[in-house]
């Protein structure tokens, strides 16, 4: 930390806080109230997962990514699973695809909730948080619905599914949609219209589009810097090409582009074009199809490496997988989108309040068990 | 008699060469099942000399391929240009290897360049390929252009030394810290090298495929044998 | 006079005896026990509420079951009990590195800050402890001691957290009394005296010769004080001092137990003084809306009591509402918009009697 000057004060936010969405300590260096270098120390909950993806086989290692992210667990199965079958170039029938899409997406926005529900109650909003969870449960009721958890599904495998899906899971979702489409609007005037809120968020944290790509932030934090960027359309994957969605953009309506505000809105409006995707693609969803069909009987990819990207709650989830024609993986690294998000803190948080580095924070919607991994 | 039976052989071959092994195993005839399953066989070896992608048939990716082939070869190409003797390996379909010597020069070139302008890092992994050979492998990526390559480079264990290029890409500062964290490469010129996911007294480079676990650590007795954790 | 009353009451009964020091000391005690037990009902009662109301708020259930007879129900009454009890249980820990006497004065000093200016708090036409001649200016300042424990308590924990917390409210604290005491200013040019069982004298007959609708300028100045009295009590959205996300517990991160349920107690008895402050200047004290419908004595504990619980219910719903202001926000709002406002206020009350000679 070099020389600490006569007025400055050292301070340490963590490990155990209640605003720094798990287990992480922030190193600050303050003079009063104002922030003059932040310096995040992780490692609390490494667990050491791509060490244990050398012994393990291709197939054990999906719960392993469940637990990466535990709040978007779907997402991290699906990353995986697509650059498994482009590595082992499988095709999956149309219904597998379907399907999975449904569940990324019911999982953006369950992960949305949560996320933009914790920024509230960093900011004192303690009400936001209570209601998003309580949608959010619904959610997870469909979940448990066709696979038996709530937050670890362990369900995308490498050429299927594990579970087809249940009798009554497109009335149920159909149901949630339908009854979850207005509390949407009425998220946005509780906590995005609320003058405090705009006062606590607009002109805070700004993070100008090109330190944002330099940093390599990706996701609702780089579209909240202008800059239209998302997997799904730009380098897509699965079956994303046949539907049709927007890409929310920040456009600095409460304040500068690339504020916290801009991040909320464009989690907000994410969660809008989630719902859009899913009935279109449960009107699309072909009626048979087997979804054991396409899966090996053993995983034993040809020598090779591949790196593919997808589009996860937080920005874009890599898997680099070097395999050696055995049947467990030679390297396995997984590019967590949160990472480098939490690199950008110290550039964008500098020079500002002690609250306010907490709303930044909030508003990068960390998840330490994928930094740390 | 045998025209539908060669009918039946042909579409269940052509279903099989799509991934869908029901169609020849629900052959009750054992001869056709048999033969089936050779016609198979010859059909799969026909693809293989024809040194085409065995999934997507049509014309698009076929294509996307080709470019990719090209494109690739003429960054490497390029770059041997820009900065001869840096690629340490022949041209390649896939990836670029580079010497470490020139890194930084040729990354601020790559960040740079208008055709190429790969301004974001996606990816940086550390490898172990055995036998005291490290590599780090970068994935880049242009945001502009929407094309991306893959840059290796090879270092031996006792000195595992590359120039850093974090000035370049400043997502590479944390990811250069992990690969340093996890393997032991150092990387020179970074401006604060240290550990990122373990304790800062950790010993050894964990993600190397010789490493052995210290004994203990603050006392704590690091356990090696895991008898009866299954 | 209630005081006042159980003197005269008692030193008939035995001056002869024991001497009019004891009876004096004797007639003081009393009405202060009856009050320390109705802070004591009331604190339980204002924490159940809270409880309650966050969560039809918040879309939970709240405390359920412990109903009474202890079977499960919908009530959950027992829950502020049971929390009291398991405060006193607690383990006291004081850290090794604390300044031990200014750690241990921090939270008496902030319960006696809220203790004594309940003693001039007008329950009933004749029931109120220490009828002051000055008692509105009384209240004020002995409110200010609140500042000095919180300093107290933030310093003496020997954490930088507490420490933050500590300077936030001290800073808060000391700049919203301002606006506070200049709109009660029009209260008392209106009523002209500091008495406050004159102020509510002056207001009597129903509801529109309360003081709130006197003026056209009375509302804001009701508005101006109501605010900065959430933020002298510390709570939401002006509740820096203890925000939960950021400071943990602010300036009381380090005290457990009883002394952590002192300084929670003061923030409810602080925030059931300045509403019945504000009660009885703008809305009329123990007088019914309907002169000479429900308006003996009696009738005017409950008038006051629910009007002082109206105004509680209002923080206790802002609370759960909204977000949680900046620090230099909240000194904004103080001095560059209460201030002035507050400061006009005055003026705009006086021209407006002067010229339409109330």
């Amino acid at each position: 930390m070099g020389v600490v000057h006569g007025q400055e004060m050292v301070l340490n936010i963590g490990p155990q806080h209640p605003a720094t969405h798990g287990v992480l300590r922030l190193q600050v260096k303050t003079d009063g109230e104002i922030i003059s270098e932040i310096t995040p120390y992780m490692g609390y909950l490494h667990r050491c997962f791509e060490k244990h993806c050398e012994n393990v086989t291709y197939e054990q290692v999906i719960p392993f990514t469940d637990r990466c992210d535990y709040l978007a667990s779907m997402t991290m199965n699906f990353g995986y699973v697509v650059a498994m079958e482009q590595l082992m170039e499988i095709k999956v029938n149309d219904r597998v695809e379907y399907i999975r899409v449904i569940m990324a997406e019911l999982q953006r926005i369950a992960s949305h909730l949560l996320g933009i529900g914790a920024f509230g109650l960093d900011l004192g909003a303690f009400t936001p948080f209570l209601h998003m969870l309580r949608d959010r449960e619904r959610i997870l009721d469909i979940f448990e619905m066709t696979c038996g958890a709530r937050l670890l599904y362990n369900y995308m495998w490498v050429g299927g599914l594990s579970h087809d899906l249940p009798t009554g899971f497109v009335e149920a979702t159909l149901n949630f949609l339908d009854y979850f489409e207005p509390k949407v609007d009425e998220f946005e005037n509780l906590l995005g219209h609320n003058k405090i809120f705009v006062e606590r968020t607009a002109d805070i944290g700004t993070m100008p589009a090109e330190v944002a790509i330099s940093y390599g932030v990706t996701g609702p934090n780089l579209r909240g810097s202008g800059v239209k960027w998302d997997l799904r359309k730009d380098d897509p994957y699965s079956i994303y090409d046949r539907f049709d969605f927007n890409v929310p953009v920040g456009k600095g309506m409460k304040g500068t582009v690339g504020d916290c505000w801009d991040r909320f809105y464009v989690r907000i409006q994410e969660i809008r074009e989630s719902v859009k995707i899913v009935r279109q693609a449960i009107d699309q969803l072909p009626k048979d199809g087997d979804v054991h069909q396409a899966m090996p009987k053993k995983i034993r990819p040809p020598k090779g490496s591949i790196y593919r990207r997808t589009e996860s709650p937080r920005g874009d989830l890599g898997y680099y997988i070097e395999s050696d024609g055995s049947d467990t993986p030679y390297r396995l690294k997984m590019r967590s989108p949160a990472f480098t998000a939490l690199s950008v803190l110290n550039e964008i948080g500098a020079g500002w309040l002690m609250s306010d580095v907490l709303g930044i924070l909030g508003s990068l919607d960390i998840v330490l068990g994928e930094i740390d991994r | 008699m045998n025209e539908d039976k060669e009918k039946i052989i042909s579409e269940a071959v052509e279903k099989a060469l799509q991934g869908e092994m029901d169609a020849i195993n629900n052959i009750e005839d054992r001869v056709t099942r048999s033969k089936a399953k050779a016609a198979l066989v010859k059909a799969k070896r026909a693809k293989a000399v024809n040194d085409e992608d065995s999934i997507k048939e049509d014309d698009t990716s076929e294509s996307k391929v080709e470019e990719k082939i090209n494109f690739n070869q003429t960054v490497c190409q390029k770059i041997s240009e820009k900065f001869p003797e840096s690629i340490d390996a022949e041209q390649n379909d896939d990836w670029i290897q580079v010497k470490p010597e020139n890194w930084l020069k040729i990354a601020k070139w790559l960040k740079s360049d208008e055709k190429l302008y790969f301004d974001s890092l996606q990816c940086n992994t550390g490898i172990d390929l055995g036998e005291g050979v490290l590599e780090s492998r970068y994935n880049l990526h242009s945001m502009k252009h929407l094309h991306k390559v893959e840059i290796r480079i090879k270092i031996s264990a006792e000195k595992p030394d590359i120039p850093s290029v974090e000035q370049v890409w400043r997502v590479a500062d944390w990811f250069e810290r992990e690969t340093y964290d996890m393997f032991g490469i150092n990387f020179i010129g970074h401006r604060d090298l240290r550990r990122i996911l373990l304790p800062d007294d950790w010993e050894g480079w964990p993600l190397r495929k010789d490493y052995e676990e210290q004994e203990t650590y603050h006392g704590i007795v690091v356990p090696k044998v895991k008898e009866g954790w299954e | 006079m209630t005081v006042d009353f159980l003197f005269d009451f008692l030193s008939e009964l035995f001056a002869d005896l024991v001497g009019s020091g004891p009876v004096l000391i004797i007639s003081m005690l009393i009405p202060c026990l009856m009050l320390f037990g109705f802070i004591t009902i009331y604190a339980l009662i204002v924490i159940y509420a809270e409880l309650k109301i966050s969560s039809f708020i918040q879309d939970k259930v709240g405390p359920m079951g412990q109903g009474v007879g202890l079977h499960a129900g919908k009530w959950g009454l027992l829950q502020p009990i049971a929390d009291a009890l398991k405060l006193l249980l607690k383990e006291d820990i004081i850290p090794s590195r604390a300044d031990k006497p200014l750690f241990i004065l921090a939270p008496f000093m902030i319960f006696i800050g809220a203790f004594i200016s309940f003693v001039a708090l007008p329950f009933g036409e004749s029931i109120i402890i220490a009828d002051l001649n000055i008692g509105l200016f009384y209240i004020l300042g002995v409110g200010s001691i609140a500042v000095l424990s919180l300093i107290l308590a933030g310093w003496s924990s020997n954490n930088k957290w507490s420490l933050y917390g500590g300077m936030r409210s001290a800073a808060q604290i000391v700049s919203y009394e301002i606006p506070a005491g200049l709109s009660l200013i029009v209260v008392i040019m209106l009523a002209g005296t500091l008495n406050m069982q004159d102020i509510i004298r002056y207001q009597a007959g129903g509801i529109f010769s309360w003081i709130f609708f006197d003026n056209p300028f009375v509302p804001i100045a009701f508005v101006v004080y109501f605010i900065s009295a959430i933020a002298e009590t510390n709570r939401t959205p002006f509740d820096l001092p203890e925000s939960e996300s950021e400071l943990v517990a602010g300036f009381a991160t380090e005290y457990s137990g009883m002394r952590y349920a002192f300084f929670f107690l003061s923030e409810y008895a602080n925030m059931f003084v300045v509403s019945a402050v504000a009660a009885a200047c703008f809305l009329g004290g123990w007088h019914s809306p309907i002169s000479g419908f429900m308006d003996s004595p009696a009738w005017g504990v409950f008038w006051m009591i629910s009007k002082t619980f109206f105004l509680i219910f209002i923080m206790i719903w802002l609370r759960w509402t909204l977000p949680r202001l900046r620090v230099d926000q909240l000194m904004n709002v103080c001095w560059k918009v209460f201030l002035p406002v507050a400061l006009i206020n005055i003026f705009g009350v006086a021209i407006w009697t002067v010229i339409f000679n109330q």
